[in-house]
């Protein structure tokens, strides 16, 4: 089965693939390659019109840092972010950073290990999209995707969405 | 005390009424052990040698008589009639059955406490000083800012899944009764030049196999900032932290490898650009309304002295005897703050039954405002008592078995859970300290020896914070027998010390004579009322060291 792909909340379809470091890029298809690719090719990506992403590894001991390529993020569409297991969260700070620090504005997607109970918490730091391999998440359907949004019904702090928090909320009334 | 807006009620029930799903889910073999594990852990629920455990959060350790009450109900109604207060300020319980879990949560939120956060690698529940609000030179209430914390921590979405655990203590006091410099985060409040209320702020202490006290990071955040400053230390942590290895996990080890001022600098930067985006300080309004929750009570306006005490003094030994080791100045003239000691001679520390739990919280409506702390080590505290009625609490508190007069001496140990309990534990805890106190259990002997804090664990994760003891004790495991060794010197306070390792482990059987040949040497060499951590910082580890080893 092939992997599944959600956006706004729906199961969509995915127009992105994913290019290996020895992989052949193609000119004209939307495709996400890795941080190290996009670093050592960047000459020759300069050209590139189709749509690029890149692909975030999240690392154990170290992570790959986004902030080495903050220049160059305007050549990106769409930055996936892999958690290599549910417990590793830095992806969260990679994505917050993103949308916070570094004004990326495209596609954000989440991939790997993902638990449902966790979407929310991604949605919120600014995720916009989640590729999820069903053999990892094997009763995963768009029933189960709003609900686990609706699993909080706010929040207490500001993060990478609309939602205030209601620490600061409160303060304002 | 802070309360609920519906706000706080619907996230909690909405969190109760998730894990009731997910309950269900894994009694029905939808979910496999291994699928639940992190769902139950988001809800304190824990798997020890026998059975399932739960740990109740009891942020910065205030509880109302109301939620006493409800404490004493769950032991009884849930578990086998008593809970177990712990040295994060938290209760456990040892023997509830999953099913009833979701009923037990939703009993805590009716009185507003849940169990979310109290385990997982997230920021747990924020400990505080238990004396606030009632000692006298506190520059403010430090349970303010752990509210605020508290809610900022809450499901917060980026630190949810950190490397590993995270532990926060605020103190409002020169005397640190919080242990803040051995938390990952540990925060003084501070007041500056024109009055305003900041924090200073250290970073990467911690206890387990590696401890270190906390580096200081800052001298003074601004209230409005706090969270900002926070956050820029989480995030740091969440982006530089080690995931490789469980044992390199902590915030400590971190800052540990890349040094006290790199990870200042990186706090900074990342503060600076969090603070500059302009929309990440706290609003005035918001602290004020929780720091109105924390006004102090309808103190009564009472005489300095009190007849009724004086003549009780005079009357009743034991009461004197009880009044000189647990009753503590409080801050307003004709008050004071009364210890209460779950450490009874021979008994578990920090258990209570239902029924002292009922008793207690009688005891603090009738004369304490209402009000009840849990110490982190592993006590209770009623923390607004007139003197008047000081002869009355405390014949209610003896009824309940509840009068032990040994706070900060010998019998008054902090233990973890050990082998008794616990899957990570090498060696049992509580029946040393058992033995510790039954030893020494005469009060004349306790009075004579006078502060002396003996902290044991039953493993080098340190749960029962021997790392700073006076005498820390840590149970090892050699070749399936245990082994306890002994640390001197730690100290949890302003002035942290981490104990020094005495020698060879001793086997459980003369770990009790080990500890009385400390103590005896420190008789012999004390000057005047030297404590016996004074005599240890004076003399040093080779006195202690020669007697202890001298016939092995």
């Amino acid at each position: 089965m092939s992997k599944l792909y959600f956006k706004n909340g729906q199961l969509a379809e995915d127009i992105w693939e994913h290019v290996a470091d020895d992989g052949a890029l193609n000119t004209d298809m939307p495709s996400i390659i890795s941080l190290q690719r996009f670093k050592n090719e960047a000459d020759s990506l300069a050209d590139r019109t189709a749509p690029l992403g890149i692909r975030i590894d999240a690392g154990s001991k170290q992570g790959e840092d986004i902030e080495e390529i903050a220049s160059r993020l305007g050549e990106l569409n769409l930055i996936a972010i892999d958690f290599p297991t549910f417990r590793n969260g830095r992806g969260y700070s990679t994505a917050r950073i993103l949308r916070e620090h570094l004004d990326f504005s495209g596609e954000l997607r989440a991939m790997g290990e993902i638990l449902l109970d966790q979407l929310i918490f991604m949605h919120r730091c600014g995720f916009s999209s989640y590729e999820i391999d069903p053999a990892q998440n094997p009763t995963l359907d768009s029933a189960h995707f709003s609900a686990a949004f609706a699993s909080l019904p706010d929040a207490y702090q500001p993060a990478g969405d609309d939602n205030q928090g209601i620490l600061w909320r409160r303060g304002k009334k | 005390m802070y309360r609920y807006d519906e706000f706080d009620h619907q996230m909690v029930r909405a969190r109760v009424d998730q894990f009731r799903g997910q309950v269900a889910r894994r009694l029905s073999g939808e979910l496999s052990e291994d699928a639940f594990k992190p769902l139950r852990l988001m809800n304190g629920v824990y798997l020890q040698l026998h059975a399932y455990m739960l740990r109740v959060a009891i942020p910065y350790g205030t509880v109302s008589s109301r939620q006493m009450r409800k404490l004493a109900s769950i032991a009884r109604d849930y578990d086998r009639g008593y809970g177990h207060f712990t040295t994060r300020q938290n209760i456990q319980y040892n023997w509830p059955a999953l099913e009833r879990m979701p009923d037990l949560l939703e009993e805590l939120a009716e009185v507003e406490m849940h169990a979310i956060q109290t385990s997982g690698n997230c920021i747990r529940n924020v400990t505080a000083d238990q004396y606030a609000g009632a000692i006298a030179d506190e520059i403010e209430d430090p349970r303010i800012i752990s509210e605020i914390i508290r809610q900022w921590s809450t499901f917060h979405p980026e630190f949810s899944f950190l490397p590993r655990k995270f532990k926060i203590a605020v103190t409002g006091h020169a005397n640190d009764r919080a242990a803040i410099r051995f938390h990952d985060i540990g925060i003084v409040v501070r007041k500056n030049a024109a009055g305003d209320v900041g924090y200073e702020v250290h970073v990467g202490g911690g206890l387990g196999r590696t401890p270190f006290i906390a580096k200081k990071i800052a001298d003074f955040v601004p209230a409005q900032k706090l969270l900002a400053y926070l956050e820029a230390i989480m995030r740091v942590y969440n982006r530089l932290g080690r995931r490789d290895n469980a044992y390199k996990a902590r915030i400590k080890i971190l800052v540990h490898e890349i040094g006290a001022e790199e990870m200042k600098a990186r706090v900074e930067a990342e503060f600076a650009r969090i603070d500059g985006k302009g929309n990440y300080d706290l609003p005035t309004g918001e602290l004020e309304r929780i720091r109105a929750y924390f006004r102090a009570p309808e103190f009564l306006k009472l005489p300095q002295e009190s007849e009724t005490l004086t003549r009780a003094l005079a009357q009743d030994a034991s009461f004197a005897a009880w009044f000189k080791n647990n009753v503590v100045a409080h801050k307003i003239p004709g008050y004071a703050i009364v210890n209460i000691s779950l450490k009874p001679i021979g008994g578990i520390p920090g258990d209570a039954s239902d029924a002292q739990m009922d008793a207690i919280a009688d005891i603090a409506q009738a004369h304490s405002f209402d009000e009840i702390r849990v110490t982190h080590e592993q006590n209770l505290v009623l923390p607004h008592v007139t003197l008047d009625d000081l002869p009355t609490v405390y014949t209610a508190l003896k009824a309940a078995d509840l009068a032990t007069p040994n706070i900060g001496k010998i019998s008054d140990q902090i233990a973890c859970p050990g082998l008794d309990y616990c899957n990570l534990a090498n060696a049992r805890s509580i029946p040393v300290a058992q033995d510790i106190s039954n030893r020494f259990a005469e009060l004349q002997r306790q009075n004579d020896i006078g502060e002396l804090r003996i902290k044991i664990s039953g493993c080098i994760n340190a749960c029962g914070h021997h790392h700073v003891g006076h005498i820390g004790i840590l149970g090892v495991d050699k070749k399936g027998t245990e082994f306890y060794q002994i640390t001197l010197g730690g100290s949890p306070d302003e002035h942290a010390a981490i104990g020094d390792i005495t020698g060879p482990a001793f086997t459980a059987d003369k770990i009790v004579d080990a500890v009385e040949n400390i103590v005896d040497t420190y008789l012999d060499l004390r000057q005047g009322d030297e404590r016996f951590i004074d005599t240890y910082r004076r003399l040093g580890m080779s006195p202690f060291k020669e007697r202890l080893y001298q016939d092995v």
